[in-house]
């Protein structure tokens, strides 16, 4: 039983642990905005390719869409490490479970950023 | 082999029998539960918000599709999700800041609480998009 009672943090790392937090409170306010943005102030409004191309003329919607993207990717993966640590799936293969999730989250931020060109061009 | 022969693991004395679980518990499985589910819908968020690289009549009319009120009221659940994960989560960084863990209990009946009428908040806000018929708004 001893070693269920290890603290995830430890098998984690403190970086990763660090990081969890930090993105957390990122995407407290991130998600806060984005949710009033999308449903509040534009409640009803039609959602089209031209009138998302109107919003994105301003560049604060680029840094926010950003940096909730990257945010989100990297709360959702290292989310899913802990998860899979927590039922000591892949403790022993901690790097290569590290290596996957880096080449996931970048390649999934790369895609991120190349689905909002549409937009822009739009 | 029998299904009783799983009674121990999960049987009504078993540590898996709902009334034996521990608020404390409860938390840290809805944290997990809520938790895959919003990373399944980022996924999935990305690959609807793709459908602009086909051409943009294929968004658009994807985005009539999500306008509908079944639709709309799978984002009220989304959104319940989100409230749950957030509000439990604040209660997990006060616990690392040390702060209330003796009262962990407490904490999270009182984040459960403050979800609670964010969630009220967030059904009010679908209200009209979900019961209203679209020609009456």
């Amino acid at each position: 039983m001893a070693e269920h009672t290890i603290a995830t943090s430890r098998v984690g790392g403190t970086w990763p642990w660090f990081l969890q937090r930090l993105t957390a409170v990122l995407l407290l306010v991130f998600i806060t905005l984005h949710l009033f943005i999308a449903h509040f102030w534009h409640v009803g409004e039609e959602i089209s390719v031209d009138s998302v191309s109107e919003r994105l003329r301003d560049v604060a919607y680029i840094v926010v869409d950003l940096g909730m993207l990257v945010s989100v990717i990297f709360h959702a993966l290292n989310g899913l490490r802990t998860v899979l640590f927590d039922f000591d799936m892949f403790v022993k293969r901690k790097k290569m479970l590290d290596i996957g999730l880096l080449v996931l989250g970048i390649a999934t931020t790369v895609w991120g950023i190349v689905i909002l060109l549409p937009f822009l061009e739009g | 082999m029998k299904l009783s022969g799983f009674k121990w693991l999960f049987g009504r004395n078993s540590e898996f029998w709902p009334t034996n679980i521990k608020t404390g518990m409860w938390a840290w499985i809805g944290h997990r539960v809520t938790g895959l589910i919003l990373v399944a819908y980022i996924f999935m968020h990305l690959s609807f918000l793709s459908q602009a690289m086909l051409g943009a009549d294929k968004f658009d009319s994807l985005m009539e599709v999500t306008a509908q009120p079944l639709m709309v009221f799978l984002d009220f659940l989304l959104i319940c999700a989100v409230i749950f994960h957030a509000m439990n989560g604040l209660r997990i960084i006060l616990f690392d800041m040390g702060i209330g863990i003796r009262h962990q209990k407490v904490i999270f009946w009182i984040s459960m609480a403050i979800a609670a009428v964010l969630v009220v908040a967030a059904f009010w806000a679908i209200w009209d998009l979900v019961f209203v018929p679209a020609e009456a708004v």
